[in-house]
């Protein structure tokens, strides 16, 4: 359960879809108000201030994109989720470059979304406090200062690059992160293009933590968008992305 | 010599010895010697050749010099000639005369094959107008032959279009018109009868023969035929170019008609289903449920969530199906997606038992996983969805040297010989697929361009397996270099 001060902003053109997301997220312990559209939405946001926007990237009038960069404008430290519908198209990766703090994909069930909205508050309160130089995430643990891996208290050698673009994804945990922002973050700001080196990266990075890199359970593919380092002890961290 | 030519041949001559007897007339009584009448024939045997032809006046200026023989020179009346003079006069007449008339009839040959050239050249111009009018559309059959047999007179034509296999003939043959043309098609020979009024000419574009042209009762036919026959190809060629156009232009149109009416369609269902999923999880959240309500909460969010994504993958196959396809290549171990898929499936359909043969060891292909991960979920669902309750599909996984390939069969549905080359054509369902289960006709096609995007392919096994069985064979080259890959499937 969430602390019930966790306020949501539900931003969805459609009535129906907003009364079942404000009856479900009420009975799921948040506290919720609804907009029709953009402007709605960002009137209510220079009103009150709320932990999280759960913002539709198809409306009428300005579209979710612009809303949400406006909204990140107006509540830097709001957590914004986004809706999107298609999942093939770049909407997830615009969104996140709008300041998005994560998306979901229509239709998606109630406990994909209270986990995703619970994830994102506990990363924006995170976010500003002491950061811990020992992270821990499964079976790994990682020491930032000492640059130093562990996989079930085994330690585990790790290159320069291949150390760096862990402590990135573990720092983040949770949260999608694109290719473009990997390899800016990695290997410098004029990089972006470059998928095939962040690709062999992640192949090796695999070999050495999961059981099966085939079937990763840390570091986990986002289709057309990057990675998203999970934890799998936490219970509110998505399942990895089953396609059918 | 046609009798008409006869005739007006023997016409000639009748005027033409009339005017001699007459200028012979004259000239006697006028007392007018030899010398003096010389010119006066002469003037007559070109004025008679710039009527006649070369063979009248010929003989007309024979009839003229024996005239002047009798008559003008000495001794009168006698055939005899006294004076070696005269006679040579005579023989330079008849000489000059001959020349005179053979000049001129072939001047005015000339001019009378001009003057039928340009009259040809302007009924072709005319035809060429006349058929220009039609509708593309209307270029075949009656309405395109009509202006033939208006502006050449021909008594009978057909026209052979090997494109359509269609004979079209207009009026009425002595010989057969209509065979001969399909013949000379055949053949690939024009048919140029010299003893037959059909002249039968093939259509030629590039060396290549595309049907056959005939003509019956057509004037200067061996002249002519070619013209009309290189006419026709323009215009022949000019349909058939305008019909694959249409055909072109329906094809684009209905596909994108489809893609954005599945684009439409999954958006549309996607927020209610959203709406659904939202409404059976809170009903769960909101207050303590009997188990049986508990339960069918559950139902209600697992199958509107798979009915979500359902949706999700007909508008990814949709939008494959439009688009460009770019795998995204990683290394992947193909063994355990296929147990993955396979297991999926095996939970969804109990009544098929899915069989995968695993190769020794691990396999590793470099792929786009979501992409492979779609192509396998349609082979695999289609094989369960294609075959008989109660029976097995299989799945084999085989390494070669330089491919994996992955067999997908099953049982009790073959797949008809005319339908196998097109099965995995856009939108085409087999007639059996038709009536028995639902689909888009899109799976085959986009499951075939993944592979060839990913530089491999998806075929029909050549020969069915006994019983009735269709494997499908998926190839992966089995490279390391991903640059190998060949990006464009389109």
């Amino acid at each position: 359960m969430s602390s019930p001060q966790s306020s949501v902003l539900v931003v969805d053109d459609e009535p129906a879809l907003r009364k079942a997301l404000r009856t479900s997220l009420i009975a799921s312990g948040f506290a919720v108000e609804e907009a029709r559209d953009g402007e709605e939405a960002l009137l209510s946001a220079r009103r009150h201030s709320f932990d999280l926007v759960l913002l539709d990237i198809n409306m009428p009038g300005i579209n979710g994109i612009d809303a949400c960069r406006r909204m990140r404008g107006l509540s830097p430290h709001a957590g914004i989720i986004m809706v999107t519908v298609r999942d093939f198209e770049d909407d997830k990766v615009r969104a996140l470059e709008a300041g998005a703090d994560d998306y979901v994909t229509k239709p998606f069930k109630l406990r994909e979304l209270t986990a995703r909205l619970r994830a994102v508050l506990r990363r924006t309160r995170v976010d500003g406090a002491v950061q811990l130089s020992v992270l821990h995430a499964g079976k790994l643990k990682i020491d930032l200062d000492r640059r130093l891996l562990w996989r079930s208290d085994e330690e585990v050698h790790l290159s320069p690059t291949e150390f760096d673009l862990l402590a990135f994804m573990m720092k983040n945990v949770g949260a999608p992160l694109t290719h473009v922002k990997l390899l800016r973050t990695i290997w410098g700001p004029e990089y972006g293009g470059e998928l095939e080196y962040l690709r062999s990266y992640v192949r090796m990075l695999r070999r050495k933590i999961e059981d099966d890199p085939a079937r990763p359970e840390y570091i986990q593919t986002e289709p057309w968008v990057g990675y998203r380092f999970r934890n799998p002890s936490d219970p509110d961290s998505p399942p990895a992305d089953e396609e059918d | 010599m046609p009798i008409s030519g006869r005739r007006s041949f023997a016409k000639r001559i009748a005027i033409g010895s009339f005017a001699v007897a007459l200028l012979t007339l004259l000239c006697y009584r006028a007392h007018i010697d030899f010398s003096s009448v010389i010119p006066l024939y002469t003037l007559l045997v070109v004025l008679q050749s710039l009527t006649g032809d070369f063979k009248s006046s010929a003989i007309i200026s024979v009839l003229s010099a024996g005239c002047m023989d009798f008559f003008f020179t000495e001794p009168l009346f006698s055939w005899r000639i006294a004076h070696p003079m005269n006679a040579l006069a005579l023989v330079a007449f008849i000489v000059t005369a001959l020349v005179i008339t053979s000049l001129v009839s072939r001047v005015r040959k000339e001019a009378t094959s001009v003057t039928l050239q340009k009259d040809r050249l302007d009924r072709l111009y005319q035809l060429s107008q006349q058929l220009l009018a039609l509708d593309p559309e209307e270029t075949h059959g009656e309405k395109f032959l009509e202006p033939f047999q208006r502006f050449f007179g021909v008594t009978a034509i057909s026209l052979f279009d090997a494109d359509t296999a269609e004979l079209h003939s207009l009026g009425n043959s002595q010989c057969n018109l209509a065979e001969r043309t399909r013949e000379a098609y055949l053949r690939g020979v024009d048919l140029n009868g010299i003893d037959s009024p059909a002249q039968v000419r093939c259509l030629r574009v590039r060396g290549r023969v595309t049907g056959a042209i005939g003509f019956e009762g057509l004037e200067d036919g061996s002249e002519t035929s070619g013209s009309l026959a290189a006419l026709t190809t323009t215009f022949v060629e000019r349909t058939h170019a305008f019909r694959k156009a249409s055909v072109a232009a329906a094809d684009t149109q209905t596909a994108v008609y489809r893609s954005a009416l599945l684009d439409a369609l999954a958006h549309e269902f996607k927020t209610p289903l959203a709406t659904i999923l939202a409404a059976a999880g809170g009903l769960r959240e909101a207050g303590p449920l009997a188990m049986e309500q508990q339960e069918m909460a559950d139902t209600v969010e697992n199958e509107a969530a798979r009915l979500g994504s359902l949706t999700s993958r007909l508008l990814r196959t949709a939008r494959l199906d439009s688009e460009e396809i770019r795998p995204r290549i990683e290394l992947i171990d193909l063994t355990s997606l296929i147990a993955h898929i396979a297991g999926q499936h095996s939970a969804r359909s109990e009544e098929r038992r899915i069989v995968v043969t695993y190769p020794r060891e691990a396999l590793d292909v470099q792929a786009d996983p979501a992409l492979l991960r779609l192509t396998l979920n349609q082979l695999i669902e289609n094989a369960c969805k294609y075959s008989k309750p109660g029976s097995t599909v299989t799945v084999e996984i085989e390494p070669q040297t330089d491919a994996v390939v992955v067999k997908v069969s099953n049982n009790g549905s073959s797949i008809p010989s005319d339908e196998r080359s097109r099965i995995f054509e856009r939108f085409y369902r087999g007639a059996d697929a038709k009536r028995s289960t639902s689909g888009s006709g899109l799976g085959l096609f986009v499951a075939r361009k993944i592979a060839l995007a990913h530089g491999g392919a998806l075929d029909l096994e050549a020969r069915d397996r006994p019983n009735d069985s269709v494997t499908f064979c998926l190839k992966l080259p089995n490279t390391k270099d991903e640059a190998q890959y060949v990006l464009t499937a389109k």
